[in-house]
């Protein structure tokens, strides 16, 4: 979003709560960056909380995982790089309406996001394989590089699909396989997933869009800024933002626009938080639609043994993908669909912790052994789901606890619909259907329930994009239906969830929106 | 119990090594990381020497030596020693309070006998089931710590030798080419 509002001539002001860190300062440090979440939100000064209905008192839990640096989730994330179809922006009207969800069409489609999901793969890099998927939609240009080098998860997985008459294919990574526009190829190191890459490989904003925006000249980028209220004037347009510096000291940044990019969990509640005379309920909120629809993505994990090396530890996370089950047959009676991938992103220590069998011991010689009989042949067999819109899953404020800030933390209300528990479950079936397919030796898997789990990095649907303003929070361009001169863009906007890969439709929307408020600014429609 | 349908939760154990470990800004945490020592083990910081003498003999039957290293040989306990020093300060009551504690037991079961060290393997290990029975904090720490100190960068002060990563079979290259593994080798 910067890069394309400072290429465009505007002067652009980015405020990060994060740090502004470099590959110089990413570690392949485990315990640090995964166990103790060095890139992601800090618990201890941004507590969350959460309750399964509003019926219930909301207690503290771990609740969102978001990238709290410049570049944000895409400096930690694991790359997979896939575009929605054009069954995710209309499957409202192709399957129906279901009760208990407000599913809806967007107002966009496929077709309009086409040209930006083109963009994001050539301005970032993305390795793949066009037409390699049977299931692919339709692209104006092939990817840039080729895909990344298969490795043992990517082999099984692709026995096993053969075996259920699947199609296993390259996997879209935001990952190079070669330079690419003055950044190195990928060392193959393995600590992609929650880790900040060492040698620019990665595709982040944070290499590949952020240096181009400051060497405009007219993008300055402001880290460790935390952003507490955003102003309006008694015409009820924005003027700016107040936020706190590193020394904690309160600024207020005038602006004639303001663009809202802070996740599905902190952009609502930005929005919350500036509730005023004009807008009693919160900015941008005349529907009362912010904060509602959350979505995580759903999906399964089945886990399965095999008798030779794997060492899923070496190399990029993703090396194949199915999609087979991208659209599911009606007859089933389930909502949604989804897509699988093998993979081991269990580094050591999460590893041996959460990785063994659950009716494994987790102390004394027999897990010792397991430690090392397991760790280099086990593979994770990993279904990503739709998940439904449901109006009563939100982010709130909550009413008594505070952050480090004294402003209210962020409360979750969470409940997965029952039609998302059964489409979980036939996807962790089909995932471990997969791995027998494979030739696992032994197969185990964990129970899951309908409170949510902890730590979601996909938060989706608070600000819902929508033509009717009573249903929605901002139009087809990313701009409040309350406020002309405030947009909000990332994946709060989404309508429904896709399935469980947001960040290509994001970093799309991001290019699309860059390009129509830069527009309408030249316009003089701001 | 981690959390498995969490992608960042089944990495992460996060119900378990997040929870122990929880008071760790980076900053503390990156400070703690100086270099592993070489030679001989460094001087206890944190621990009494009756402390650590206790804390080694615990992660010593947690991870056991066998024809592979253990925990002792990995120089858990240094690891503990600083991380409660450290970025596990928070966790330093839990710990002097859960090793008193533990002496007291050892007492009350054999007469005479006032460290968790000095009983009889089989006794250690029917004490730590009990604990582990009775959802014990203090055990759940100790467990999670060695694990962690087992697996963790070397320069937390564990891991000493990489010796737990030669036990799983993690290799800390960092640098890979195909193929990575058997299956893709053909």
């Amino acid at each position: 979003m910067v890069r394309e509002l400072a290429t465009a001539g505007f002067k652009v002001v980015a405020l990060e709560q994060g740090p502004f860190l470099h590959e110089g300062d990413f570690r392949h440090d485990e315990l640090a960056v995964s166990q103790l979440a060095a890139l992601t939100n800090d618990f201890t000064r941004s507590p969350n909380t959460y309750r399964k209905t509003d019926q219930e008192q909301a207690r503290p839990r771990n609740m969102v995982a978001y990238g709290r640096a410049v570049g944000g989730g895409t400096i930690h994330y694991t790359g997979n790089l896939w575009r929605f179809h054009e069954i995710d922006f209309i499957e409202r009207s192709r399957r129906g309406p279901l009760a208990g969800s407000a599913m809806a069409d967007w107002p966009i489609t496929y077709a309009d996001l086409e040209p930006y999901y083109t963009r994001v793969e050539w301005e970032i890099g993305v390795s793949g394989q066009a037409g390699a998927s049977p299931f692919d939609p339709p692209r104006s240009k092939p990817y840039p590089l080729p895909p990344i080098p298969i490795k043992s998860t990517g082999v099984l997985l692709e026995r096993g699909a053969k075996q259920l008459g699947w199609t296993a294919f390259p996997a879209p990574m935001g990952i190079l396989s070669k330079p690419y526009r003055g950044r190195g190829a990928c060392v193959s190191c393995g600590f992609c997933e929650t880790f900040g890459c060492e040698v620019q490989a990665k595709s982040s904003t944070l290499v590949s869009m952020i240096p181009d925006a400051i060497a405009t000249g007219r993008c300055e980028i402001r880290p460790l800024s935390y952003v507490r209220k955003i102003e309006t004037d008694a015409g009820g347009r924005v003027t700016g933002v107040k936020y706190f510096d590193s020394a904690n000291r309160e600024i207020f940044q005038r602006a004639k626009a303001v663009v809202v990019c802070a996740n599905g969990a902190e952009t609502p509640r930005l929005l919350l938080m500036s509730a005023s005379k004009q807008f009693p309920n919160g900015l941008a909120n005349s529907s009362g639609m912010v904060g509602r629809h959350l979505m995580f993505n759903g999906g399964g994990v089945a886990v399965g043994l095999f008798d030779h090396e794997v060492n899923g530890y070496k190399g990029a996370v993703v090396s194949r993908v199915v999609h087979d089950l991208y659209e599911l047959d009606p007859k089933l009676g389930l909502y949604g669909g989804g897509g699988f991938d093998f993979r081991w992103d269990l580094n050591p220590i999460g590893f041996a912790l959460g990785g063994l069998p659950p009716e494994a011991p987790n102390w004394g010689p027999e897990y010792k052994q397991m430690l090392r009989d397991y760790f280099n042949r086990t593979v994770l067999s990993f279904a990503h789901t739709t998940s439904l819109p449901v109006e009563t899953n939100t982010i709130t404020l909550d009413p008594t606890l505070k952050d480090s800030w004294g402003l209210p933390a962020i409360r979750v209300t969470h409940r997965e619909h029952p039609s998302d528990m059964n489409l979980y479950r036939y996807f962790m079936d089909r995932a471990d259907d997969l791995l027998t397919a494979a030739g696992a030796t032994r197969r185990w898997a964990f129970p899951f329930s309908d409170v949510p789990p902890t730590q979601n990095p996909h938060l989706l649907g608070t600000c819902r994009m929508g033509s009717d303003p009573r249903r929605s929070v901002v139009n087809r361009f990313h701009r409040a239906h309350d406020v002309p001169n405030l947009f909000v863009v990332d994946g709060s906007s989404f309508v429904t969830s896709g399935r469980g890969q947001p960040t290509m439709t994001i970093m799309a929307l991001a290019f699309r929106a860059g390009a129509a408020i830069a527009a309408m600014a030249k316009r003089g429609e701001i | 119990m981690n959390d498995p349908r969490s992608r960042r939760g089944f990495l992460g154990a996060v119900g378990g090594a997040a929870a122990i470990w929880l008071a760790a800004p980076w900053p503390e945490l990156l400070a703690a990381g100086a270099p592993p020592p070489a030679g001989q083990p460094p001087r206890f910081q944190t621990l009494t020497p009756s402390e650590a003498t206790d804390l080694e003999a615990m992660a010593a039957q947690i991870i056991p030596t066998d024809d592979a290293p253990g925990a002792r040989e990995a120089r858990v306990v240094h690891f503990f020693d600083r991380a409660l020093g450290t970025f596990a300060k928070a966790q330093r009551p839990l710990f002097a309070e859960g090793l008193a504690q533990l002496k007291l037991e050892v007492a009350r079961r054999r007469a005479g006998v006032t460290s968790f060290a000095a009983l009889a393997g089989s006794e250690q290990i029917e004490l730590l089931k009990a604990l582990e029975a009775a959802k014990s904090p203090f055990f759940e720490a100790v467990r999670v710590g060695t694990i962690t100190g087992l697996l963790a960068n070397p320069a937390y002060g564990g891991n000493f030798g990489k010796a737990g990563w030669k036990l799983i079979g993690f290799e800390d290259r960092f640098t890979w080419q195909a193929p990575f593994g058997y299956y893709d080798r053909t």
